[in-house]
């Protein structure tokens, strides 16, 4: 590979370095400097968590060709305080509690740094503009702007230092009491490493060949010329799998490579592992996979008809799972009503857009335990699955949860592990796998898309009589977490409220687009939207206020559940109250009063955003005298005089 | 009629902690060690919700030190007892259990050496924030000299659980069982203010009720709300995966638009403390539940300010715009509202 020299400055130091010219900036100082601390989230610019200083201003390092940066002064999140010390914008996010799980947590910092060096007085509107291209996928950026205008005090001289170390008064427990965030030092410094951020020595790069059709019959694959090329060290597929292949959470329908067939764009095929990243790359391109196309299959509702193509020969009807509820006697239920509505509701397919995409390390230790260390979020499950795919004994797999950045059910799936762990047993070399953003994109599961048929009746006091609810899903190309979440959607479906008679059935289905699986309220979101549409829909058709209709219909301390629990507490009727008083509403029947309400726009709100009010806002300010320094000092010397 | 309109809308919600229509289970282990400090050991580890800190709060509440006292190992199948997934909102509930549970056993142990060595009774002694001391008398030491006696007499203080939350499965023709032993309930009011020209939602602001049962850290629990509340206006107002065939076409974060810190409504959480009967934390939790009634607020609220009601998420610029094309009354006012507002305009370029 061609070879340049760059020197820089990084975070005070001189730094001389060969180093393979196609690298990016980030590049370079993670893998040539080891400087991990900038993490890259997508490599296109958007995320904002690779942001980094050249010369003073803040950019994106995916971005900028090394070359580029060569004689440039370059600070990193390593390089702003000292060792054992925190900035005050590090110490804010750390008072606030403005890092969860941390990945985007180096780039807001750099990014709010950047914000108080350029402007150390700025309002809250402009630490969120200068914000605003840095994701977080955590903390509702909330707790985030709170750590920045702490900060902002301190750096501006408007509070004092010690603001940043205080805390509340520690009462008689620990329980209920605001403890920092033990993990925050380590994240806001950028120093806790990540899967990606791993380094063994005589560690391979893996790669992953991939499917470029929805559904195809794998015809053949040649992996021979990739195989011999110079510094490719193993590519396997399918056939390498020593044991009983499948993964899954409920049913293990999902070889670790895809075998015999592709079900979804962007399923594995292939993987190779090479001494580098370009190496195994170009190796992919060396796998020849002849493929014969079958008809996709794209809509739910269309994997139900009779002829739809099957995508498992275990389930010819394309059913993954179908549960249902039944309580009381939903006729007698219709038949008592005053109210009948009957409404359909969608919701569509969700990313979990977790900021650290899918990475992972495999090595087969001393005493030929099987490791792999990568952010699962059920190693347990995991380690089981594993033994039986690669015919090991338990105590001989051996999964490591290494930090995890961001996870919301989207790293519940075993999808790369299983790869990882075969090319560590067949090359005995550490292993590691970094997905793109893209790839994190179309290899991982989503949130269920859902359609609902919601029927309700209800007396005219507000009393639901009978409820009928169905819902399809569309489970994608495997099971992954299908069964659970129609489990859970059928479970909560029609919400908090006490009804006599009902007839639920939730049903996913496969299809060949990209897989569905858990994903934070696992099916719970999607049954109730429809539901909280409706008891809207119906507050509005009975005249009534839509907390009253809630209140009238809501579960109990006795209640029966859907499924017929016995509720032992219940407490909707306390935030019911609460979110009634907190929010100061005005009662009133859900009649598109908001021209008429009282209680819009109150300190509780924020200002609406449109573009360049602020500056608008902030030139105003600064006519009126109010903004600047210098015409502070003159409204001073006016004073004076 | 004024080009922005703004409307308000709740919504009420509900959910249960921890595995669904199973036996949920996990184990931690537990050890008092020189110096006052103590291990935890559990197959756990942070996904971002603050779960480090949370176990580290209810070791040191059971076992009488600080937080930062506290070490947790890391999560591994090889080195630590089952724990099981990090999901399924069971993190704080099933695994802060099983830690207070392991925490206690070794305080017991050591509890019991001390009171021999001071000759009182076991249960009149007390352990808080690094210091031990018998009630009724004047013995009070550092925890860290309590463990050293403790281990002079030869007993390293030690303990070990298993925390279970009993669901049943449901039946297969009726559904009927009790998935959960843990339930929570949620209450969100949503302020939005809708741009008719444009068909874009702002959401302005957010209250948040929510019953965690009791809150081990309060400002752990709003940062969760936090941040279920903007992954939930993410899906209401934005979010989309799309696929044609098969094929994405929103296949990086320039196609598939997330939320920023312009787009967060200011968010006010209230915090329903409903103690759990069944547990000894009496925690239950909030992950999960914190984003379900944000979306259905959302456009409840939407309606409240235009007349028209999205049923098929997310409600894009687009799906506003077309709906409001096709809510007649609403058209004519904005039709009547652009006629005045181009006459202004055409008085004032005449003058």
């Amino acid at each position: 590979m061609p070879k340049m020299k760059l020197e820089m400055e990084v975070n005070n130091r001189k730094v001389v370095k060969e180093t393979d010219t196609h690298k990016r900036l980030i590049d370079f100082l993670r893998e040539d400097l080891n400087l991990t601390g900038t993490k890259e989230g997508c490599g296109a610019g958007e995320c904002g968590t690779c942001s980094v200083f050249v010369d003073g201003k803040l950019v994106k390092s995916c971005l900028m060709p090394a070359a580029k940066a060569n004689g440039a002064k370059i600070e990193t999140i390593e390089g702003l305080a000292k060792p054992g010390e925190l900035t005050p914008v590090q110490k804010a996010f750390h008072k606030t509690g403005a890092s969860q799980c941390g990945y985007c947590i180096p780039g807001m910092v750099m990014a709010a740094t950047a914000c108080l060096r350029e402007n150390p007085k700025a309002g809250i509107e402009e630490i969120k503009e200068r914000l605003g291209g840095n994701i977080c996928r955590c903390t509702g950026y909330t707790k985030i702007f709170e750590a920045v205008e702490i900060a902002r005090s301190v750096v501006a001289g408007e509070a004092p230092a010690g603001v940043l170390d205080e805390d509340e008064p520690l009462g008689e427990s620990y329980i209920g009491h605001n403890v920092r965030r033990l993990d925050a030092p380590s994240k806001v410094t950028g120093r806790l490493k990540y899967a990606a951020d791993m380094k063994l020595p005589d560690m391979l790069q893996m790669q992953v060949l991939r499917s470029p059709h929805a559904h195809a019959r794998i015809v053949s694959i040649d992996t021979s010329e990739a195989e011999a090329m110079d510094g490719v060290a193993c590519v396997i597929t399918a056939d390498d799998v020593p044991g009983k292949d499948g993964f899954g959470v409920f049913v293990h329908d999902q070889p670790i490579m895809a075998r015999g067939k592709v079900r979804h764009v962007g399923e594995a095929v292939a993987a190779v592992a090479a001494e580098d990243l370009v190496t195994a790359r170009r190796a992919l391109s060396k796998i020849k996979v002849e493929y014969e196309v079958l008809p996709g299959l794209f809509d739910a509702e269309e994997a139900l008809k009779p002829g739809a193509p099957v995508i498992h020969d275990y389930a010819p009807g394309n059913v993954v799972k179908h549960i249902p509820v039944r309580k009381g006697d939903v006729e007698k239920g219709f038949a008592e009503a005053d109210l009948i509505l009957e409404d359909d509701f969608s919701t569509q397919q969700v990313e979990h857009a977790y900021l650290e995409p899918e990475a992972g390390v495999a090595y087969v230790d001393a005493d030929d335990v099987v490791t792999v260390i990568s952010p699962s979020q059920n190693i347990t499950h995991h380690r089981h699955m594993l033994a039986d795919i690669i015919a090991k004994p338990i105590n001989k797999v051996r999964f490591i949860m290494s930090p995890v950045g961001g996870g919301f059910g989207g790293k519940e799936d075993m999808i790369y592990q299983g790869m990882l762990a075969l090319a560590a047993m067949k090359t005995h070399r550490p292993v590691q796998l970094n997905f793109t953003r893209e790839e994190s994109l179309i290899a991982s599961a989503k949130r269920h898309p859902s359609r609902v048929h919601y029927r309700m009746g209800l007396k005219r006091d507000g009393r639901i009589t009978a409820v009928e609810f169905s819902m399809l899903s569309d489970g994608g190309a495997y099971g992954m977490s299908s069964e659970g979440v129609m489990r859970k959607a059928a479970i909560l479906s029609c919400g908090p409220y006490e009804i006599e008679n009902l007839k639920v059935d939730t049903r996913a289905v496969y299809t060949n687009n990209t897989p569905s699986g858990a994903f934070r309220t696992f099916g719970g979101m999607q049954a109730q939207f429809a539901t909280e549409s409706m008891m809207d829909m119906a507050a509005e058709a009975l005249d009534l206020d839509p907390f009253e209709i809630r209140r009238i219909n809501m579960m109990k301390i006795g209640s029966l559940t859907h499924t017929q629990q016995a509720l032992k507490t219940a407490s909707l009727d306390r935030v019911l109250d609460a979110a009634e008083k907190a929010s100061r509403w005005e009662k009133g029947a859900p009649k598109v009063r908001g021209a008429t309400r009282q209680d819009l726009d109150g300190p509780d709100t924020r200002k609406s955003c449109t573009l360049g009010a602020r500056i608008a806002a902030e030139v105003s300010g600064a006519e009126k005298g109010q903004r600047s320094g210098a015409s502070e000092k003159t409204k001073d010397s006016e004073r004076v005089a | 009629m004024t080009r922005t309109k703004r409307g308000r809308g709740m919504a009420a919600s509900w959910y249960g902690i921890a595995r669904t229509a199973t036996i949920d289970r996990a184990g931690a282990w537990a050890e008092l060690d020189d110096g006052g400090t103590a291990k935890i050991v559990t197959g756990v580890t942070e996904i971002g919700e603050g779960i480090l800190t949370v176990l580290a709060q209810v070791a040191a509440d059971e076992l009488g030190i600080r937080p930062e006292d506290v070490t947790i190992g890391d999560n591994d199948t090889a080195r630590s007892p089952e724990a099981a997934h990090a999901g399924a909102t069971r993190q704080t509930y099933m695994i802060g259990n099983s830690v207070a549970l392991a925490s206690r056993e070794a305080r017991n142990v050591l509890f019991e050496q001390i009171a021999d060595h001071w000759e009182v009774e076991a249960d009149q002694l007390r352990a808080f924030n690094g210091e031990i001391w018998a009630l009724e008398t004047n013995l009070r030491i550092s925890m860290s000299d309590a463990v050293a006696i403790c281990k002079g007499r030869g007993v390293v203080p030690l303990g070990s659980a298993s925390f279970t939350a009993h669901g049943t499965g449901l039946d297969p023709v009726d559904g009927r069982g009790a998935p959960w032993q843990a339930y929570v309930f949620g209450t969100q009011v949503a302020e939005v203010e809708v741009d008719t020209y444009t068909g874009e939602v702002q959401v302005l602001g957010i209250w948040a009720a929510h019953d965690v049962g009791r809150a081990i850290n309060p400002r752990g629990v709003e940062g969760q709300i936090e941040g279920g509340v903007v992954q939930g206006l993410g899906q209401a107002l934005m979010e989309e995966y799309i696929t044609v065939d098969g094929h994405t076409t929103t296949h990086g974060f320039a196609k598939y638009i997330l939320p920023t810190s312009l787009d967060v409504p200011q968010i006010n959480c209230v915090i329903v403390e409903d103690p759990d009967p069944e547990s000894p934390l009496q925690a239950k939790g909030i992950g999960e539940p914190a984003l379900v009634p944000t979306a259905p607020a959302i456009m409840n609220a939407i309606y409240d300010a235009i007349g028209v009601r999205i049923k098929s998420l997310p409600a894009t610029p687009e799906k506003i715009l077309k709906a409001l094309r096709e809510h007649s009354s609403d058209r004519q006012m904005i039709a009547n509202a652009n006629r005045e507002e181009r006459a202004r305009l055409h008085e004032r370029s005449a003058t």
